[in-house]
């Protein structure tokens, strides 16, 4: 086998140290793949690299032609088992890294090499289909770093100097590749849809809310940890138990869950709001749940473009949202909606058929004991806050009619067991309702001033409806007495990204670090997702404007950046052609001491040695002759003499830095003469 | 540090410049670039009026140096022969043999070199460029050191023969007396004859010492910089339009090889923009050649040009 192989000429042929360093580059560049791709990709790749590395510590166990194109073909075999494709997001990035990883195996040359490193960047490139937070792009940046360290060892040809000396170079060319980054960022036209969104990758649903509530849904929302949306308010944002973010409205129940039912919801609002007070503007930033609807503070009353807002005051976006989203609207804290429309008001008393005689007979009792609407909705939370009702992550399972299990049995539960089954009993007692889904609270981000509201932040509450007061939201939640509120189980659940009210240890000086951090991590996302991923087409289309040329679209742009890539581009070239010559520290030392002279009038000449120079200073100004024949002196060893010492470079830069020369005072003018003597 | 410390006998030669200072009045800088000149291994052309003093200096370094001097006085029936020596027929020995010119010596006077023939005048450059002699096929070595300080009248005086550039470049510098300052030839007309002051005078320095200053030079360090202005004051004399031609390579090499026997005279083992500067005229006008006809170049004018117009690194 080895015999078959033709000698490379010397300058072709790798260093082992070059052939370890691109594999562990391709192993790191791996890693946070692995996470996306399926299990089977990365077995093989894994496998193909641990074989890899055996062959750089034992040549022999390099794999020959046939074994290679063996592996090959099971690579693509083990490709299309795992994705059922080669093409689209998963498939293609699957062929591609497995293939990267073959090329690995046979490394001979450093043209192989440097394919290889090339290669490598599409992997890069790829990486950011999956995940382009900012963590992962700074990651990928110390690869793609590597690659050009890589790429410039790799054409260092043979006796170059090792790679810690090259370091400058790579430095330079990423320097260099900078502002045609940004330029190209910029510039480049976006397209208002991602690429690969072509829809063959469905499947990766995010978990988020549902369209519909029963007991236990909401509950096993809240072990999520994921954020559910940032928020952002222009003035000061509103206290935390005004905090109720709207999402979806529940108009149906049957006898387990409550649904959106067949109102006519994605009719637009009628300025049903009669009365809006103080109005709070602010920005969200949704991320991607691929549902229509979208969150707003209870009760929004202007709503952003692309966006309709229902009748229930429900925000639905016109498409699913698969990318983070962020706009801006408008809402009221206190509110009074119109009365709705008797169609409405019958489907809102619709009951469930397993309502139960028990609760029927609650509600008629109530109903006995008072006389209004109003007391008898502070009846029933009376009734939650007296009774043993206990608020818990960890409900008790649930039978066949769970409103009535609930109220009269288990009588512990989460907020959707709370909602849902006082729905029912105004419903019984012939107060039209509804169930809101949405979250409740945040957390304030305090170094980047705005809230996170987390998946743990679910909430569920009711709308009733009382005469002359349109729709009264009423959280029955809130109504448990604070005592029957059990934390143990909801903290052994969820750790660190329990919502703030089942925070136990939060006082904690390492809890209250980790919080920090954590939040501090997240306003730097958000900046992140904020400057840089959330800049799009219309983001452009506002530079244009900004610069007149809105009406050429997109051909103003492609001109603009083409016209900025040759400036870069003219630039650098410009850079490298006239090339400074390195300023060794004790020339830009004399410079200085040149320049400070200068300031005081005493010029040196281009043509004018150090010593001469010195020695007119001298003359010029006696008083700064010691100071700069010791300057001069520093200055000829540090400069002309072989070898100069550090410390004589040191003493020089503290020397010139330490002379500010002044100009001479004054002397003794006629003037004052005159003055004194007259 | 060897850097700081300087070379051994560049003591003996500041004692030689000083004795030498007290017998040649007011020009210490002429002298000191002579010895530069003696230390770089160059020859020296003293261009002047006669009896300012050139034999003088010759003999008196002669002196100083403790080398063997001899003089040859050129005129125009000088023949070839007469420098480097002749073959003759013996009748004792039945053989031809070699009586050495006056060319062979440690430090040759060549007076009035102007004033021979281009023939002669060859003779003895030839001889100082291959610092040794062939006569009748037999190659002959010079001795060591070899240096020759030849005197010529300025060329518009009647008689002579103006060294042609080719040869003006063999010599590394070429130097002006002129007439001392007014206290300086007061002092001289005051006091003793400064034949007889030379004659008293003792050698300061042996040829091994020189030796090994010449070596010094050679270990003299020139910074990247030096180099670039150096190389800068070349292209210069190269590319301005008032020259005939610019200067030759073997002026480059051998304005820096006196600089660098300058800055070992000064005790630094390293040159400064000084050092080239202050050889600069002496090495550099007479190789140049004027555009404007008549081929002359005001010396002084010409070298602050130079030196001006080039930056210092």
């Amino acid at each position: 086998m080895m015999a078959k192989q033709k000698l490379l000429p010397i300058d072709e042929q790798p260093e082992r140290y070059q052939t370890l360093a691109l594999v562990l580059t391709v192993s790191a560049a791996y890693l946070p793949l692995a996470s996306h791709l399926n299990w089977r990709v990365s077995a093989f790749v894994a496998l193909v690299l641990i074989l890899r590395f055996a062959a750089v510590r034992w040549p022999a166990a390099a794999p020959g032609r046939w074994l290679l194109l063996a592996l090959t073909l099971v690579g693509v075999a083990n490709c299309l088992l795992a994705n059922h494709t080669l093409v689209g997001k998963l498939g293609g990035t699957s062929l591609l890294v497995t293939m990267l990883a073959l090329k690995l195996l046979e490394l001979r040359a450093r043209r192989d090499h440097r394919i290889s490193a090339i290669a490598l960047c599409f992997v890069v490139v790829v990486q950011f289909l999956f995940d382009q937070g900012i963590g992962l792009t700074l990651y990928f940046g110390g690869i793609a770093f590597m690659i050009v360290a890589l790429l410039v060892d790799l054409n260092g040809g043979i006796g170059s100097p090792p790679i810690r000396r090259a370091m400058p170079v790579v430095l330079r060319i990423c320097l260099q590749a900078l502002p045609l980054t940004i330029v190209l960022f910029a510039l480049f036209p976006r397209l208002t849809s991602p690429l690969w969104s072509l829809g063959f990758d469905q499947d990766r649903a995010t978990m988020g809310m549902s369209e519909s509530m029963e007991p236990g849904s909401i509950s096993e929302l809240v072990i999520n940890g994921d954020l559910a949306f940032r928020a952002r308010f222009d003035q000061r944002p509103p206290r935390p138990d005004q905090l109720y973010w709207r999402g979806l409205v529940l108009w149906e129940v049957d006898n387990r869950k409550w649904s959106p039912g067949r109102v006519n919801q994605y009719q637009p609002a009628d300025s049903e709001l009669t009365r809006a007070a103080e109005r709070i503007d602010y920005e969200i930033v949704l991320e991607p749940s691929r549902q229509r609807w979208m969150f707003s503070l209870d009760l929004p009353i202007e709503h952003p473009p692309n966006t309709v807002l229902s009748r229930d005051f429900q925000l639905l976006s016109d498409r699913p949202i698969t990318t983070a989203r962020r706009y801006r609207l408008s809402s009221a804290l206190d509110f009074r909606t119109a009365v709705p429309a008797d169609a409405e008001r019958r489907y809102a008393l619709r009951l469930p058929d397993n309502t139960s005689e028990r609760m029927i007979a609650l509600v008629k009792q109530w109903q006995l004991e008072t006389d209004s609407d109003w007391a008898l909705v502070q009846k029933g939370l009376d009734f939650f806050n007296r009774e043993e009702f206990h608020y818990t992550l960890l409900p008790p399972k649930l039978g066949a009619n769970p409103w009535d299990e609930f109220l009269f049995l288990t009588r512990s539960g989460f907020c959707e067991h709370y909602a849902g089954s006082f729905a029912v009993l105004m419903r019984i007692a012939g107060l039209p309702s509804r169930v809101v889904l949405g979250y409740l609270g945040g957390e304030l981000n305090r170094i980047g001033g705005y809230h996170l509201i987390w998946q743990s932040d679910a909430h569920a509450w009711v709308e009733v409806m009382i005469a002359g007061r349109g729709w009264v939201r009423v959280d029955p939640t809130s109504a448990v007495a604070p005592s029957r509120v059990d934390n143990r189980g909801a903290s052994r659940l969820l750790g660190t990204y329990a919502p703030a009210r089942f925070h136990i240890d939060s006082t904690g000086v390492l809890a209250n670090t980790i919080r920090h951090l954590r939040l501090l991590a997240d306003s730097i996302d958000a900046a992140w997702q904020r400057s840089v991923l959330d800049y799009s087409a219309a983001e452009q289309t506002r530079l244009l404007d900004r610069l007149g040329l809105a009406d050429y679209g997109e051909f103003a742009l492609a001109g603009i950046m083409v016209a900025a890539v040759t400036v870069v581009m003219g630039l650098i070239l410009f850079g490298l052609v006239h090339q400074p010559v390195a300023i060794d520290p004790a020339t830009r030392c004399f410079a200085l001491l040149c320049r400070r002279l200068a300031a005081v009038g005493l010029v040196r000449h281009a043509h004018e040695g150090p010593l001469d120079f010195a020695a007119r200073v001298a003359v010029a100004r006696p008083d700064f002759a010691l100071r700069v024949n010791a300057i001069v002196a520093l200055y000829i060893r540090g400069r002309y003499m072989p070898n100069p010492t550090v410390a004589d470079v040191q003493r020089l830069s503290q020397l010139v830095k330490a002379f500010v020369p002044r100009k001479p005072r004054r002397s003794f003018s006629n003037a004052k003469c005159r003055k004194y003597f007259a | 540090m060897p850097q700081s410390t300087p070379h051994p006998q560049v003591k003996l030669i500041e004692t030689l410049l000083a004795t030498a200072g007290r017998i040649i009045l007011g020009k210490e800088h002429e002298i000191r670039l002579a010895v530069t000149c003696l230390l770089a291994r160059g020859h020296l052309l003293i261009e002047d009026l006669p009896g300012v003093g050139k034999t003088t200096l010759a003999h008196l370094l002669a002196r100083l140096l403790g080398l063997q001097y001899s003089r040859i006085q050129f005129t125009s029936d000088l023949l070839p022969a007469d420098v480097v020596g002749v073959s003759v027929f013996e009748r004792g020995t039945e053989s031809f043999r070699f009586h050495p010119g006056p060319v062979f010596a440690q430090l040759v006077l060549a007076d009035e070199i102007n004033r021979a023939t281009p023939k002669a005048q060859s003779a003895l450059l030839e001889a100082m460029e291959e610092r040794q002699v062939t006569v009748d096929g037999e190659t002959r070595p010079l001795p060591a050191p070899f240096f020759v300080i030849a005197t010529q009248n300025p060329s518009y005086q009647v008689g002579t023969f103006p060294l042609p550039e080719s040869q003006l470049d063999r010599f590394l510098m070429r130097i002006r007396l002129g007439y001392p300052a007014t206290a300086q030839e007061k002092e001289l007309l005051a006091g003793e004859d400064r034949r007889a002051m030379v004659l008293q005078q003792s050698a300061v320095l042996s040829a091994t010492e020189i030796a090994a200053l010449q070596t010094a030079v050679g270990q003299v360090h020139a910074a990247a910089p030096l180099i670039d202005y150096c190389h800068g004051i070349l292209a210069f004399t190269r590319r301005c339009e008032r020259f005939a031609h610019g200067l030759s390579p073997r002026a480059g090499v051998g304005l820096l090889r006196a600089a660098k026997a300058w800055a070992l005279l000064d005790g630094r083992h390293f040159l400064i923009p000084e050092d080239i500067q202050a050889v600069l005229p002496a090495c550099a006008i007479h190789r140049l050649i004027g555009n404007d006809g008549t081929g002359r170049l005001d010396h002084d004018e010409v070298s602050t040009a130079i030196l001006t117009a080039v930056a210092v690194p």
